[in-house]
């Protein structure tokens, strides 16, 4: 009932991200075939590209004239971020939404525990991210085959979609976690977008030098590192451990808050 | 018997601010029961700590004879509830909310949407956001309704309503009442706590000031007395203890709220130079205005 309520309010933004990621995916792969045409000027231009940048955005050891590397420089990009700020929006939405239009009074008088409402909504975000991500996937292959699939580690790209998967159920749990824990909900969706684009210059910060390459161990972004996952055709098991128990520790941590929280309205 | 709802002690703070403390009474099965104070008294707090919205800092409160915190589901599957301000999912249409409430409360019944939609003027087929807000009120008047509760938890629920439709609603808990429903009502307002309760509890700053049954209200010594006078400023009252206010009303008339004994009243004022007296009873608000400023 109340699944099928938030999965209903959420699916038009749901649609509208589906057919931009898509959208962007297939503009990318689409231009892909006449680039890798011109792959010595590619290579000329990312030579062209200082070191840090290159590290950075894993140019170093990617490269733009193979269909994954394109994909692990270009695509990636877009789908870490825009599906890390879709999460953040939509998890946030989810629970502060109630209370920002003060409809939990509502809800909260119905006969219905607070605990079926905090898994209904957990459960709502997450089928959202997964569809999306399914959208990435199903638009990636279809691409795949508009420009001309070389032949491509399908291994590396699902170890590389799992990752970008987990890392927005990542970003979803934050998010959803700070919504259930406040008081005053109006600033958790920038709150949410926030920690999105903190993490992401960490994640830039932490290729572009060697002294903080430590925060790789702390930005989500890194965890789903696509040049790290494409040549080594492996997700490492420590990120994906990391990921596993935030998204785990902050749904127990927002059910068991918001079983015993005050609903301000 | 046991009571319906039973307060005891219960008391909410936020921080340093103050909530409501110390609350403690009783709603008996079939009552209709008044929860009067001003704004920001501390009823809705109260209201919201019995359906466990936010939790009592202590004290404790039981409904059906089930505690409000640890047994709230149970007790919110035979409560109908209608708070102050409605406020509903914008996208969906009033037919839909019903539904969706029903739902909760396992029991859909058609019929009953149309009865009430059809008595309280609604159109069913309307988005809530493009209802004005006496019009929400409807529907949460309908939504708490709609499963026949066995208890029914009314936050100011004729704000909104014109005077024609607060007839019909007074109207609607008549029936509800006339099925054994009991009525948790609170207002602002007196004369409709007058007109439909049974008790009233008094509430002031957070805390209980009284509870009364509005007949004893109404019984109490306090009098509104009206003295025609020529000269009205020149009577000496200094004699009579307890009056509590004295106004006096164009040039001939001495208006006095007085609280106290009626023949020690009139044997004071016998010697005073009046040459008419009104005696009556105040209005609710009259009575309430007088504990509240004391």
């Amino acid at each position: 009932m109340l699944f099928r309520r938030e999965f209903k309010r959420n699916l038009r933004g749901l649609i509208i991200w589906s057919i931009i990621i898509a959208g962007i995916i297939f503009l990318y792969l689409g231009i892909f075939p006449s680039m890798a045409k011109q792959q010595q000027d590619m290579d000329n231009l990312m030579n062209a590209v200082p070191e840090g940048m290159q590290k950075a955005f894993g140019m170093d050891r990617l490269s733009l004239g193979t269909l994954l590397g394109f994909y692990g420089i270009e695509i990636h990009l877009m789908t870490t971020l825009l599906g890390s700020i879709y999460a953040a929006l939509l998890a946030s939405g989810i629970v502060a939404k109630e209370q920002n239009e003060k409809t939990a009074e509502f809800l909260l008088a119905l006969p219905v525990s607070r605990p079926t409402i905090i898994v209904h909504k957990w459960l709502a975000a997450m089928a959202n991210v997964l569809l999306f991500n399914a959208v990435i996937v199903a638009a990636s292959f279809a691409g795949f085959q508009l420009a001309h699939g070389e032949d491509l580690s399908y291994k590396a790209f699902f170890l590389l979609e799992l990752a970008v998967l987990m890392m927005h159920l990542t970003f979803a749990g934050i998010a959803f976690l700070f919504s259930a824990v406040a008081r005053r909900t109006r600033s958790i969706v920038s709150m949410s977008l926030g920690t999105v684009f903190i993490m992401y210059f960490l994640s830039v910060a932490a290729g572009l030098s060697d002294r903080l390459s430590w925060l790789k161990y702390v930005t989500p972004f890194k965890y789903a590192d696509s040049a790290q996952i494409i040549t080594e055709r492996s997700f490492h098991p420590l990120y994906a451990g990391i990921m596993a128990i935030a998204i785990a520790g902050c749904f127990l941590a927002s059910y068991w808050y918001y079983n015993k929280k005050d609903i301000a309205v | 018997m046991k009571p319906i709802v039973n307060i005891e002690g219960l008391t909410k703070t936020y921080g340093k601010r103050r909530g409501i403390s110390g609350i403690t009474f009783a709603i008996e099965e079939g009552e209709v029961f008044g929860f009067i104070g001003p704004n920001g008294a501390g009823k809705s707090t109260t209201i919201r700590t019995l359906l466990n919205i936010i939790f009592p800092t202590s004290g404790s409160a039981s409904i059906f004879g089930k505690d409000v915190v640890t047994q709230s589901l149970d007790i919110r599957r035979q409560i109908g509830y209608l708070p102050s301000e409605v406020f509903y999912y914008d996208d969906m249409k009033v037919v839909d909310l019903l539904r969706f409430a029903a739902a909760f409360h396992r029991c859909r019944n058609e019929k009953r949407i149309a009865d009430l939609a059809g008595r309280l003027d609604l159109d069913l087929n309307r988005k809530i956001e493009d209802l004005s807000f006496g019009n929400r009120k409807k529907v949460g008047i309908a939504q708490a309704l709609l499963h026949e509760p066995k208890l029914l938890i009314l936050d100011e629920p004729t704000g909104g309503l014109d005077p024609l439709m607060q007839n019909t609603f007074f109207e609607l808990l008549k029936e509800e009442r006339a099925k054994g429903t009991t009525i948790f009502f609170s207002s602002h307002i007196l004369s409709e706590v007058q007109r439909m309760c049974d008790r009233v509890a008094i509430i002031k700053d957070g805390s209980l000031i009284k509870v009364e049954s509005v007949e004893n209200l109404m019984r109490n010594n306090l009098r509104h007395i009206t003295l025609t006078a020529r000269q009205p400023d020149e009577i000496d009252l200094s004699a009579i203890a307890g009056i509590v206010r004295r106004e006096r009303i164009g040039t001939t008339h001495l208006k006095l709220l007085y609280d106290g004994d009626m023949k020690a009243f009139v044997q004071g004022i016998a010697g005073c130079p009046f040459t008419d007296i009104l005696i009556e009873e105040p209005s609710l608000d009259e009575i309430f205005l007088h504990y509240y400023t004391n």
